[in-house]
């Protein structure tokens, strides 16, 4: 571990789908921040500093941060936001409890759906100079993705399609009163279809980071530690990058691994939340994760090694296969496995890992291994 | 304790109206090859970018950082994009720091660009700061907006539209002497007082300028710098502080920030002061680059920034304190109000101060000056990031 | 390199449909149907808050009883636009914050009946601290644009 300080996440929000009006976002921000807060045992006043990440064309707002910080606590405090990524707020609150200058950090994101249309507020992000007339947008730039995996790798539409069965299942065990309700269809581009994106929906989630010196003082405290962090970014034009490979996900696992000491990562872990905005990201994930090459990827779907029960559950959430919240799915990624790690489920997960992907055909990946602390475990 | 954090290289443009010439990727690689240059760097040596960038609407690109990843050179590397409104180039700054102090990284760059003046309607784009519910439909702007902080400061201070006007007059002297600044035209009180109103009490000379131009810097760890015997400036302090979003909660009874001050920057240099150990910034500070887009603004700056005392600041203004020769000379580059590239200017607040203290400043530099400080503010009012620099 | 240098004029044009919540759905409803206004009182800081929120964001507590407030209050700050800016109303007009009787925050909203021809005059008319009153439109759809102010000096 390179860092000053140890961080950890000792708290932990998800509303990965919120229907009806009687909160605006302002109003969901709050209750979200309350939660992560109880979660951890804290009120605001233990708060140090906020990191939060927003989209400013979804949210209709510019500087879309300016509304949260009072919601998330921010008046009197030190709040910064990462626009880039849900992610890169993880991210950017562990690095300076990292840093040892700060115990605590609120960690915030969230996705709404008032913006029509939403794929013209996505299509926004494709350049004025060569992009902006192509119909790009989120769901279109993974359809991409797909079709250049269809044309390299043999048999992958079936294995795409065990993958979504798969994490819809698990959706539906997961978040039962949620999932498959939205109202906000989406028009799917060849060759992807229903069964392998989720409409968008409303969401936000929140985190509570702390410093080691702050857990040793709580020492009933659970805490998930994180053992390693890695964050990389793809080129910008689709057309420069080979769509059928993650390359900056690797870069991003090799820097996690690195600090984390794993050398093998099968059998690293107990759980696994990736990226699955469309099945096919989840296969991509497998193999520049190091959990099985694509030459794999039929076998470990059909032995059910990342199936429930397997050797390596991933997305027991159901993912954004079954729950889009688009914008902050990527920290609900984290903040799932941070769930379970804190064994807010009942049950005993010591390590897990966690891969969250933003952006144009995943063109941000950011991965984190967490692992529990040995203190507060019998609690 | 984490170790101290450097800065090895500085680039920025000649800040100008319009760049037709470039596009907005094409700017912020601009300002990155000259700090690379400055640094003696190539992206190999990068490991990781803090893409600074406030709204996307302003460039008319949505996550336009997206693709700034190559102007950057950041493919496989970290990357990540900081928005705090105006605040953004010193929050990105401060991200920066936090990946070498955190350990995480040796070098790391920071940059960014913007062309405020192909944004058609920036004003609207601000309008829509504010929140839908309530404060939206109402023509606020950020030139309103702080407009009616200046008439909080002159109905509790007395400050009167000539001490506005000076502060124009200052700053313009000052940017004539910096080949980068946007406005170099050096202006007088009486020309000020002719140009017309834009919203009250604040005139068209009070107001910053449009610019288009980028900012970038490298910083790196203090085992880095000294196993290659670098020349380098170092951030002693680093602070952030927020207010409350709802300008009418500055004001009325029992409310801790006054919309006259700049309550929450006091607060953000508080922290910094506390990191870098100073206790009376008006004898330990030299120099200050303090976020300031219109010349009302300046003085609360001054003030938050502990130069002077609340009121204080416009008799010290007149009296020239605040002047380059004077004793704490303020924006000497000519500040905001000459030059506003709104995703980088308050990066370029922290690299003018690291050039101060680093003796580069050129024809604006503050003879001997040692330590100085940095802040920017954006939102509302409402985000403020600080900084210390030292030699 | 030397070449015609093209420009291309993009517009984005998205539309939002914001969620109020409870909290300011009920203020908007009171205000279109009764032509009243309601602040919501921090029960930490006894403060009571206009425009009204859920929650205050300076203790962080949900707030609790509904206060009603004005019409009369006192400027507490305006500005006189005379610059044209694109979506933004005509010039001039002015507009600022009035701390209500019986709030303790200001609450936005435009100032009518003051001749803003001569920005000095205009803006002694408006002095801080000038007692105004709140005026209700015939029509109210509902939104902060029902209701203005007006000095009492005239």
């Amino acid at each position: 571990m390179p860092y000053v300080a140890r961080t950890g996440v000792v708290g932990v929000a998800i509303m990965p789908s919120v229907t009806g009006r009687e909160r605006s976002l302002e109003e969901l921000l709050y209750h979200v921040t309350q939660l992560a807060l109880r979660d951890a045992g804290m009120t605001i006043d233990d708060i140090d500093g906020i990191v939060v990440a927003s989209n400013d064309q979804l949210d209709g707002r510019a500087i879309s941060i300016m509304a949260a910080s009072a919601a998330v606590g921010g008046v009197d405090r030190d709040i910064l936001s990462t626009p880039s990524a849900g992610e890169h707020a993880f991210v950017m609150g562990a690095l300076r409890v990292a840093t040892g200058q700060y115990r605590t950090q609120l960690v915030v994101s969230w996705s709404p759906t008032e913006a029509a249309p939403f794929h013209e507020a996505q299509h926004l992000a494709a350049d004025p100079y060569y992009h902006r007339k192509l119909p790009l947008d989120e769901v279109s730039s993974h359809a991409l993705q797909a079709s250049a995996l269809l044309s390299s790798v043999p048999g992958v539409e079936a294995m795409a399609k065990k993958v979504a069965e798969k994490n819809r299942q698990n959706g539906r065990g997961a978040y039962p009163e949620q999932t498959g309700r939205s109202e906000n269809a989406i028009k799917v581009p060849w060759p992807l279809d229903a069964g392998m994106v989720s409409p968008p929906v409303t969401g936000a989630v929140a985190l509570v980071l702390a410093s080691e010196e702050y857990v040793n003082e709580h020492p009933d405290l659970p805490v998930a530690w994180i053992s390693g962090m890695g964050w990389a970014t793809e080129a910008a034009y689709l057309g420069d990058r080979d769509l059928a490979q993650a390359s900056s996900l690797a870069e991003a696992a090799r820097q996690a691994y690195g600090e984390a000491g794993i050398a093998d990562p099968v059998g690293a872990f107990e759980v696994a939340e990736v990226a699955d905005a469309t099945p096919y990201q989840e296969l991509l994930a497998y193999e520049a994760l190091g959990l099985a090459p694509r030459a794999e990827w039929g076998a470990r779907l059909d032995d059910g090694t990342f199936g429930p029960g397997g050797k390596l559950p991933v997305n027991l959430s159901g993912g954004a296969l079954s729950l889009n919240p688009v914008y902050c799915t990527g920290l609900i990624r984290i903040a799932e496995i941070a769930r379970r790690v804190l064994g807010r489920d009942g049950a005993n997960t010591r390590t897990g890992l966690a891969h969250a992907a933003s952006g144009f055909a995943m063109q941000y990946n950011t991965v984190v291994v967490l692992r529990r602390g040995e203190q507060g475990a019998a609690a | 304790m984490s170790a101290r954090v450097g800065i090895i290289g500085i680039g920025q443009s000649n800040f100008q109206a319009r760049r037709n010439d470039a596009s907005y990727p094409d700017l912020v690689r601009e300002a990155v090859t000259v700090a690379l240059g400055d640094a003696k760097l190539d992206f190999d040596g990068i490991e990781a970018v803090v893409y600074s960038l406030s709204p996307d609407a302003m460039v008319g690109i949505g996550n336009a950082e997206r693709i700034g990843v190559d102007a950057v050179g950041a493919r496989n590397k970290r990357f990540l994009r900081i928005n705090t409104g105006g605040a953004t180039g010193i929050s990105s700054v401060a991200a920066a720091y936090y990946h070498v102090a955190a350990g995480a990284c040796d070098v790391v760059l920071t940059a960014g660009a913007d062309k405020v003046g192909e944004c058609g309607d920036s004003q609207t784009v601000l309008n829509k700061i504010w929140d839908p519910t309530y404060e939206r439909q109402l023509p606020l702007g950020t030139i309103n907006m702080l407009a009616m902080s200046a008439v909080r400061y002159m109905d509790k201070y007395g400050m009167t539209e000539e001490d506005m006007a000076r502060v124009v007059v200052k700053n313009r002297m000052q940017a004539s002497k910096n080949p980068h600044a946007h406005l170099k035209k050096p202006t007088t009180v009486e020309e000020v007082f002719k140009s017309r109103y834009i919203s009250w009490p604040i005139k068209l000379f009070d107001c910053c300028p449009q610019s288009s131009g980028g900012c970038a810097m490298v910083l790196a760890s203090e085992r880095y710098i000294k196993e290659r015997n670098l020349d380098a400036v170092w951030i002693t302090g680093v602070g952030h502080c927020s207010e409350t979003y709802y300008i009418g909660d500055r004001m009325g009874t029992g409310y801790t920030a006054d919309h006259a001050d700049a309550y929450a920057l006091r607060g953000s240099f508080v922290r910094a002061f506390k990191m870098a150990g100073i206790t009376k910034p008006r004898d330990q500070v030299d120099v200050a680059e303090l976020y300031a887009p219109f010349s009302n603004t300046e003085f609360h700056s001054i003030e938050a920034a502990g130069l002077a005392e609340l009121g204080q600041s416009p008799a010290m203004l007149r009296e020239g304190q605040f002047q380059l020769g004077g004793k704490i000379p303020v924006n000497p580059s000519g500040g905001v109000l000459c030059t506003n590239a709104i995703a980088v200017t308050a990066m370029v607040r922290v690299a003018e101060i690291a050039l101060q203290v680093w003796d580069r400043a050129g024809g604006h530099q503050v003879a001997g000056a040692k330590r100085g400080i940095a802040s920017g503010n954006g939102g509302d009012h409402q985000f403020f990031g600080t900084m210390v620099v030292e030699a | 390199m030397s070449t015609e240098l093209l420009m291309r004029q993009e517009t984005w044009n998205i539309t939002y449909t914001h969620a109020l919540g409870e909290t300011a759905s009920w203020f908007y409803v009171q205000l279109r149907d009764h032509a009243k206004l309601y602040g919501k009182r921090d029960a930490k800081s006894g403060r009571v808050l206009i425009p009204p929120r859920s929650f205050s964001d300076q203790t962080l507590e949900p707030t609790t009883d509904w206060v009603e407030v004005g019409p009369g209050g006192v400027i507490e700050t305006f500005s006189i636009v005379y610059e044209e800016f694109n979506g933004l109303p005509p010039p001039p007009y002015a507009f600022g914050y009035v701390k209500l009787d019986g709030a303790d925050t200001a609450i936005g909203g435009y100032f009518k009946g003051v001749d803003l021809s001569d920005p000095k005059a205009a803006s002694a008319k408006l002095k801080i601290g000038t007692r105004v009153t709140t005026k209700f439109a015939e029509k109210r759809a509902g939104d902060v644009l029902d209701f203005w102010f007006e000095s009492d000096a005239g």
